[in-house]
């Protein structure tokens, strides 16, 4: 077995558009020295896509950063960065100048940053962020916004009706292809993305990763995306890199990374990452977490997580191994040993088959939807003389039950209404219309002191509670922890002792894995990192024994690694309060993952409506509903040849929730409408499949019988947005 | 679950979780050293850190004590306490000079000064609590009651200041430092209570305001907990300012001679100064400028403290604060 250090070069060095040596990334910092990038070496080859994955902190950003030498002070890069142009000369980037690096960036290597959703100015129109762009490249204007026209065109976008808008008017979808768009003008070899699709929805994400693979193709483009998510870089990507610790520990091309990875953190990522396919149990999180770059583990960086780990790893650094595949190299001693000890859960699918969890669910619903409706009025008028006031149906119509011990899973894109939904079953929305029953008693009612019951409103308000989705912001930042949690208990619970409501915090704490927990109480959130935060939260959620949590996007903001870990606690918490959770997702897999484990639901929601409900195996493996299935079919799959099929929408956005479309509102986008379906809206009903789960309800339809109206009307195409059809 | 069995089944499984953690049961001594631990003295040595609030908090100190023992040091001067217009480091009688008629002018500053500070703490503090409570409630409970408050607001806001301020004076000749303080606030606060409604509104929409509002807690606990805290800084810079805006406004009208000249105060020194053509003469230079030296004093020192109390409410700050307690705690041990 050949043992070469460091460089990964095979092929010859034409083919290599960006070779980079030992490159490090360090700042000098009061506790010592962090290292956020090790000794890294790596070669791009020419109009390649690379994936580079790795879990937050693990230096990914700083590698992209490096390559175009834009570390902000005071971080320094050392080692060699070349970039070998098409013409045969070769660039040293980091010995450039302010004015030779300026040119280099955007004319050779352009970038789309993370949250680049926010990189616009606001009071510009799209239109001038091109021309400011070509100007300071001293590039043609009037050729360059032809170019921008073509290459907005080609992301899906009217580039007339965008190259007039304000940012603000555009959706996160768009202005992420504007985006790509505009890292694209000035003619690039290379494309550094960093995360450009971890603020969008799935759906979006694996549409703007079709749209890549295109453009790829057609501008002979050298792709570099990075990214935290497996599943997403393995459909797209020709080589994957695996970063750990401020170093690659695995590189390869994807099939052979997928199916023989050979380093262990690479399986165990694998392993952590939720599908729909993945049989349930299978899925197991990574133990521990990932090094401060101030305290790197001696030798191998991954020894303390790694089940493989003996003394060698622990006092001796790993070469690079050569595996069987020329191109696959991994950091790892045992390499061999992984492949046997460390199986991979996404060879064992269930395709196919759906295993029908049965809960613990009561009799009695604990809340109820009754034909609710949430409506905004959107008033844009001046003193209700000008201009008319829209209104906005977030939620509209929806009737609903959530048991004891129950799961109900929301998935839908951005802005279909989901969170909006959950807020008002939780009463933190009033609705426009309709009832939200807790127990039985309509809970605005009794708020504002019209119902009959006995049952307080501070009761109910006390059984509902939320774990919002930004860690970032779910914990005041003024106070300790043990405030933050001790202040509910010390106001409701005032007869309790100090000593008591301290030993219960701790419990909690300890329970979600906070230990020492006495030395966590004393932090503040900042000293925390996301996945902890959200702890705190749940915990802070569950002091006040609540009968339901709306957990809204709770895991999405998370590692992807991380995930799993989190919801399992979540499930386990469940067994134990006896608490019911709304689980807000746009991602199906998720959604799976936390209902399926305990027999819950999933419910489908477009544009205000619920769409399809069921059974969570059920709704996944025999979707009924077109949505269902272009979501399904935007969940990432770990397999790399797998779902190649053509996006099935006529559409890519999400149509104005002002205007809804009339009829059936998905027709704008289904790949099944036909002209009934524009004109009547097809009602939530059984399916009729005789599969004997009758929980499953779906509106649409394709699912009535032949003799239905919808079978006998004209297929619709797509004449409102023809890019979709070439 | 709102069944009692039920409840009570979980408090067991509860307390089952909790078996095997008893932190240590804290006495009522201990209770008050940890408040006086977290609230006084961490605050104020996180606070003495910084070069401007050591400054700051020893300029106000030296005028709170010439507010408060001053007076009883400095004997009261009277006409023809000392020769007429005797400048300033002459003599070690009247080390400050005298004024036209003999008054010694450091009697006059020093007897100025708890009028002066009165005048201050009335006017500031009236100013920004009501522009603090009337801001955080519209701010956060928003219908009808956020429309009241902000219609009185935009009243109060929109009345000319000074106009107003002459006719109360007209009317009511105050004469407590106390009530003249308060007058000259009378429609300041209105600016402050805008600004901090729009911060308010800001800061609710955050997570962690919502999540206390599904615990169901208390109005003023969200205002004072989850509010306030990040408003701070902003207030106290306010406060400081308001200080200012007194010290400014009662020197501006005492000068004017609107206000009645019932103490002594640096505005009516400077008005006689005026008087006297000092501001033309440069040997009555000196009657003017230690006026002019007190004000801008101790405006800087409270520039400078609401400079510095900015690190109290900053929750890094205080996070670093700990862990260098912790760690030199250790320390001593070793």
């Amino acid at each position: 077995m050949a043992v070469t250090e460091s460089s990964y070069s095979t092929g010859s060095s034409e083919d290599v558009i960006i070779e980079t040596h030992d490159v490090s990334v360090y700042f000098e910092m009061d506790r010592g020295t962090s290292k956020v990038l090790d000794d890294v070496s790596l070669d791009i080859y020419r109009e390649e896509i690379l994936g580079i994955v790795g879990e937050s902190g693990s230096g990914k950003s700083m590698f992209a950063s490096a390559l175009l030498d834009a570390v902000v002070a005071p971080g320094k890069t050392s080692g060699d960065i070349l970039y070998h142009d098409a013409d045969g000369s070769t660039i040293d980037v980091l010995s450039l100048n302010q004015e030779e690096l300026r040119a280099f960036r955007w004319e050779k290597v352009s970038m789309v940053f993370q949250g680049a959703m926010d990189s616009f100015n606001p009071t510009l129109r799209i239109k001038g962020h091109f021309i400011e762009t070509l100007k300071a490249h001293d590039f043609d204007v009037d050729e360059g916004l032809e170019r921008a026209t073509d290459l907005l065109a080609q992301v899906y976008l009217d580039p007339d009706r965008v190259l007039s808008s304000y940012p603000h008017e555009l959706s996160g979808g768009m202005k992420q292809r504007v985006l790509i768009a505009l890292s694209l003008l000035l003619d690039p070899d290379v494309l550094v993305m960093d995360e450009p699709t971890a603020a969008l929805d799935l759906l979006m994400q694996r549409s703007i990763l079709r749209l890549l693979e295109n453009l790829q193709q057609r501008y002979d483009l050298t792709v570099l995306f990075i990214t935290h998510d497996l599943p997403l870089v393995a459909e797209l990507s020709d080589r994957v890199a695996v970063l750990y610790a401020f170093q690659f520990v695995e590189v390869g091309p994807v099939s052979e990374l997928l199916e023989r990875s050979s380093h262990p953190y690479t399986r165990a990522l694998l392993n952590a990452v939720p599908t729909l396919q993945t049989p349930l149990s299978d899925m197991e999180p990574i133990e521990g977490s990932s090094p401060d770059p101030i305290n790197v583990p001696t030798g191998c960086s991954y020894h303390p997580r790694c089940p493989l780990a003996d003394e060698r790893c622990i006092g001796e650094e790993p070469p690079f191994y050569a595996t069987e595949h020329d191109d696959h190299q991994t950091k790892c001693f045992h390499w061999e040993d992984a492949i046997s000890e460390i199986p991979l859960a996404h060879h064992k699918s269930t395709t196919g088959s759906s295993q029908i969890v049965e809960g613990k669910q009561s009799e009695e619903p604990v809340l109820t939807l009754d034909n609710l409706c949430v409506h905004f009025e959107n008033n844009n008028s001046f003193l209700g003389l000008f201009g008319e006031s829209q209104t906005v149906f977030a939620v509209d119509e929806i009737d609903l039950d959530l048991y004891e011990n129950d799961i109900l899973a929301i998935v839908g894109e951005s802005g279909c209404g989901k969170t909006t939904l959950g807020k008002a079953s939780i009463a933190l929305q009033r609705p426009t219309s309709g009832e939200v029953q807790y127990r039985g008693d309509d809970i605005w009612a009794v708020k504002d002191g019209r119902s009959e019951s006995d049952r307080s409103y501070s009761a109910i308000r006390r059984a509902l509670q939320i774990i919002h989705q930004d860690p970032g912001s779910s914990l005041n930042p003024n106070q300790k922890i043990l405030r933050t949690l001790e202040s509910p208990i010390k106001h409701w619970k005032s007869d309790m002792s100090q000593t008591d409501r301290r030993s219960q915090i701790y419990g909690l704490l300890e329970y979600v894995g906070l230990t020492p927990a006495e030395e966590y109480a004393q932090r503040y959130p900042h000293q925390l990192s996301g996945g902890e935060k959200q702890r705190v939260a749940l915990t802070r959620a569950l002091l006040m024994n609540p009968e339901v949590i709306l957990a809204d996007e709770a895991v999405s903001a998370l590692d992807v690694s991380l995930r799993v870990e989190m919801m399992d606690m979540m499930i386990s918490l469940q067994n134990m309060f006896d608490t019911s959770y709304i689980f807000i997702s746009h991602d199906l897999a998720n959604a799976r993952y936390f209902a399926g484990s305990v027999g819950g639901r999933i419910a489908v929601m477009y544009l205000g409506e619920i769409v399809e409900i069921g059974p969570a195996e059920e709704v996944i493996q025999n979707p009924k509903h077109p949505y269902t299935k272009v979501l399904k079919w935007s969940t990432a799959e770990l397999d790399s040849d797998a779902s190649q099929e053509e996006l099935p929408l006529r559409n890519i956005d999400i149509p104005d929730p002002v205007n809804p479309p009339s009829g059936c509102r998905f027709h704008t986008r289904c790949p099944e409408a036909r002209t009934e379906c524009r004109v009547n809206s097809p009602k939530l009903e059984a399916t009729d499949d005789g599969d004997g789960i009758e929980a499953h309800q779906v509106a649409c339809f394709l699912d009535k019988p032949r003799d239905h109206p919808y079978w006998s009307s004209d297929q619709l195409v797509s004449e409102d947005n023809p890019t979709l059809v070439e | 679950m709102s069944t009692p069995e039920a409840t009570s089944e979980q408090d067991e499984t509860l307390e089952s979780l909790f078996e095997g953690y008893t932190p240590e049961e804290q006495t009522l001594l201990d209770k008050i050293q940890t408040f006086l631990y977290e609230s006084v003295y961490s605050p104020f040595l996180i606070m003495w850190v910084d070069w401007r609030t050591r400054v700051g908090l020893m300029i106000l100190l030296g005028f709170v004590l010439m507010g408060t023992v001053g007076p009883r040091v400095v004997e009261r001067t009277y006409v023809n306490h000392g020769p007429y217009t005797q400048p300033w480091f002459q003599s070690m009688d009247h080390p400050l000079g005298t004024d036209r008629i003999g008054h010694d002018i450091l009697s006059l500053t020093v007897h100025a000064t708890p009028a002066m500070l009165e005048m201050v703490a009335g006017g500031a503090i009236f100013a920004v609590v009501v522009a603090t409570l009337v801001g955080t409630v519209s701010g956060y409970t928003g219908g009808k009651i956020d429309f009241v408050l902000t219609t009185f607001t935009d009243i109060a806001l929109n009345i000319p200041g000074l106009p107003l301020i002459i006719v109360l004076a007209a009317i009511f000749e105050p004469e407590r430092a106390f009530l003249v303080g308060i007058l000259l606030t009378i429609n300041a606060w209105a600016g402050l209570a805008r600004a901090i409604r729009s911060q308010v509104l800001t800061i609710r929409q955050e997570a962690y305001v919502e999540a206390s509002f599904t615990l169901d807690m208390p109005l003023s606990y969200i205002v004072r907990r989850d509010i306030l805290p990040n408003l701070m800084p902003y207030i106290l810079m306010n406060l400081m300012e308001m200080a200012r805006h007194v010290i400014f406004a009662s020197v501006a009208l005492y000068f004017l001679g609107i206000l009645p000249f019932t103490t002594h105060n640096w505005g009516i020194m400077l008005n006689e100064a005026y008087q006297h053509q000092a501001h033309t003469r440069l040997d009555l230079f000196y009657w003017m400028a230690v006026p002019i030296i007190v004000i801008g004093l101790i405006s800087v020192g409270l520039i400078l403290v609401a400079q510095g109390m900015d690190r109290v409410f900053n929750p890094r700050v205080r996070a670093r604060f700990d862990q260098s307690k912790e760690t030199s705690t250790e320390v001593d041990n070793v």
